[in-house]
């Protein structure tokens, strides 16, 4: 199935980065044995800062342990879904951290780390309302596991105002 | 750490039969009288009843068993342990997420305990087009008590929630009647909590009544072990082949197989997972019904913001539903649907409010205020709402292809507008359809005239669900449905279904007291065929 699977993705993803002209380029899994590779890892902070800006602490400090928090958390996550999805979200996360996976996926020329909050939102919109599925399913998973893994996290509830599960 | 007494762990202390996972590992081979594929709604109804009448009975589930001392109402624990796919179990085009669990007891471990009889006008649609003349309001009836006896299923006296009562005083103000919901819970605590697991055992799940009865009478457990194929020969199941799994579904020591051999098996693993396992199977399908017809009551919400507090997590997450969208119009028309009101928890709300960054951090910001409302489509009765198909990856992992048509989505908008009307009645300041092209709106006019020009697609409209049925259906003649009236499967004599895949239609109501009364029904039926002592459920 994973053969499947790739096959399918592949072929979309496939005829997007044909369509925005980039070249064959050799697909680096996001995942390995299911864990976040490093630029996974750099790719979900620099979604989490963007996605979550108005949630995250201010403080830049702080901030950056709350992301740390958010990238451990979806490496938890990862680990715990079956092998299909995994694969999907291997492939995701890793054509996202090719140059030209992202300009085609996300229409983000510049590099995740670089790229500034209003560019990472607006390439994420254009995911979001694209006539494309690919690219809108690509959206709906973001979604999905940055605010999934984020709001899981005790320390983003006070922000929230929710004050936890009542003590037994 | 709660002090609350666990009846699992006490129950492995006094010896339960349990193996897989941290159990210890599983027999090479097994042999029974009836091996029970899942543990949830109609495992564990059909495994007391079988176990008190004597017969040996093995449960085969892919989950853990986790039980009050591990529910720590936290859904970062929760999800991923209870839940299939970690709650994040998608339809092939990812336009629909599924809530269904995965655990010993299945999803009546997290479910919101809201408990319906099956409707009558269900049922006679069911009479009507799937030659179940037999399934009655008056010949189930008997069922539906036992069932509600057995599991403590009771009017809820406490008041509602404020998010539940929102939706009372909002009909209250159109003009539409509310009833409240009837709950499976005994010394409820009130927390809100049901869906990660009840810390306090109040909620009457399989986990702490029927499958404690039946592992008390001798019946073996195994945990987190999947059920792969069955062998077929002579129009018979010879045997079930299973794997040992880890938490996350991958095969673990190297895929070490036991090899259950039974007289009579039962598929009772839940919709999407029943078909999945007889398409592994190969088992004979000559009308093209396995998996064919499932349905899941999509539902689209919609999330308001009142002056007051709200506080959505906390108390009964269930307690008051209007059918007034059900009731007020044929069944084989326009889709029709039940509103309800969700429990609320930082993940949930996080996923399901549309939009990113600062946009979506303001209405978090007003998450102690907000309402939501959810509709309930009830898919299945009309030729434009087939429902979806089950298949298989290539790694023989379940996959379910639903379509949204443009049917369904039509029904998705009419419920936008009338829980936004509902909200509005009930003094919302604005309100929210959750849909990737819409903005808070602070007037039913201006909600009105928004969500008529809603382009409803998949993938923009957000659409979930949490009751799965069908794939298996019951049918009266072969080309009618996979399963016969009595729940044997038509084609394998020694092979039933007991779960919501034998639904012809969705249910039209939250299905587990649909699941309970019509596995007890077939059990006890089965009882009697294999034997047994006739058991009553209750």
């Amino acid at each position: 199935m994973q053969r499947r699977t790739l096959l399918k993705l592949g072929l979309a993803s496939g005829a997007v980065l044909a369509l925005a002209g980039g070249a064959a380029a050799l697909l680096r899994p996001g995942l390995d044995q299911g864990r976040l590779t490093a630029p996974a890892r750099d790719l979900f902070a620099s979604l989490g800062r963007a996605m979550l800006q108005g949630a995250l602490p201010a403080e830049p400090a702080a901030q950056e342990s709350a992301l740390q928090g958010l990238v451990e958390r979806i490496d938890a996550v990862a680990q715990n879904l079956p092998a299909h999805v995994q694969a999907e979200l291997s492939q995701l996360a890793g054509l996202l951290c090719t140059a030209p996976g992202r300009l085609a996926l996300a229409g983000l020329v510049a590099g995740w780390d670089e790229a500034s909050g209003d560019a990472v939102r607006a390439a994420l919109d254009g995911m979001r309302f694209s006539g494309l599925a690919l690219r809108q399913q690509a959206y709906q998973a973001l979604h999905e596991i940055v605010g999934g893994a984020y709001f899981s996290g005790e320390s983003a509830w006070a922000a929230v105002g929710y004050p936890g599960p009542l003590a037994l | 750490m709660s002090h609350f007494p666990d009846p699992i762990r006490e129950g492995l202390r006094r010896g339960w039969k349990v193996h897989g996972g941290t159990h210890g590992a599983l027999p090479e081979k097994i042999t029974c009288d009836v091996a029970i594929v899942g543990s949830g709604a109609g495992a564990g109804i059909t495994a007391e009843l079988l176990a008190r009448a004597g017969l040996d009975v093995t449960i085969v589930e892919e989950g853990p068993l986790k039980s009050s001392a591990d529910f720590r109402q936290r859904e970062a624990e929760a999800y991923p342990a209870l839940y299939q796919e970690s709650a994040s179990r998608k339809t092939e085009d990812k336009a629909i997420s599924i809530l269904q669990g995965r655990c010993v007891g299945g999803s009546t471990t997290v479910n919101w305990t809201s408990s319906f009889r099956t409707p009558p006008s269900t049922l006679g649609y069911w009479q009507a087009h799937f030659g179940l003349q037999d399934f009655s309001v008056e010949a189930l009836a008997p069922y539906f008590a036992q069932a509600e006896r057995r599991l403590h299923i009771a009017p809820w006296e406490a008041a509602p929630n404020e998010n539940n009562d929102l939706l009372r005083r909002g009909a209250l103000a159109l003009g539409i009647p509310t009833g409240s919901i009837r709950r499976n819970v005994k010394g409820c605590w009130n927390l809100g909590s049901c869906g990660m697991g009840c810390p306090t055992n109040a909620k009457q799940s399989m986990l702490v009544t029927t499958i404690p009865t039946a592992l008390d009478r001798g019946a073996t457990l195994l945990v987190q072990t999947r059920a792969e194929q069955f062998t077929f020969a002579g129009g018979k199941a010879q045997s079930l082949r299973c794997v040992a799994v880890d938490a996350n579904g991958r095969p673990r020591g190297a895929g070490r197989a036991t090899t259950i051999v039974a007289r009579h098996f039962v598929l009772a693993g839940g919709a999407i997972n029943s078909p999945a396992v007889l398409l592994r199977s190969q088992a004979p399908d000559p009308h093209q019904r396995l998996g064919a017809r499932t349905f899941l009551h999509p539902v689209v919400m919609s999330a308001a913001v009142m002056a007051q507090a709200v506080e959505g997590w906390a108390g009964a997450p269930q307690s008051i539903y209007t059918d007034h969208y059900l009731e007020t119009q044929p069944i084989d028309g326009p889709i029709g649907f039940k509103l309800e009101a969700p429990p609320l928890h930082p993940v949930i709300m996080a996923t399901t409010l549309p939009g990113h960054g600062p946009a979506q951090a303001g209405l978090l910001a007003r998450f102690p205020h907000t309402h939501v409302l959810l509709a309930l489509l009830r898919d299945g009765f009309h030729d434009q709402s087939p429902g979806g198909r089950v298949k298989l990856h290539g790694d023989g992992s379940a996959v379910l292809d639903y379509p949204l048509t443009g049917f369904v989505m039509e029904g998705a908008r009419r419920a936008l507008l009338a829980m936004a009307e509902l909200q509005f009645a009930a003094g919302a300041r604005q309100v929210l359809p959750v849909h990737e092209r819409s903005r808070p709106m602070g007037s039913w006019a201006q909600a009105q005239a928004a969500i008529g020009q809603l382009p409803m697609k998949p993938l923009l409209a957000k659409v979930v669900s949490a009751h799965v049925m069908g794939g298996c259906g019951l049918g009266g003649s072969e080309a009618l449905g996979v399963v016969r009236p009595d729940g044997v499967h038509w084609q394998v004599e020694n092979l039933s279904v007991h779960d919501g895949s034998l639904f012809p239609t969705s249910v039209g109501a939250n299905p587990q007291l649909s699941i309970y009364g019509l596995a007890n029904r077939l059990a006890q039926g089965l009882v009697q065929r294999l034997g047994g002592q006739a058991q009553a459920l209750a």
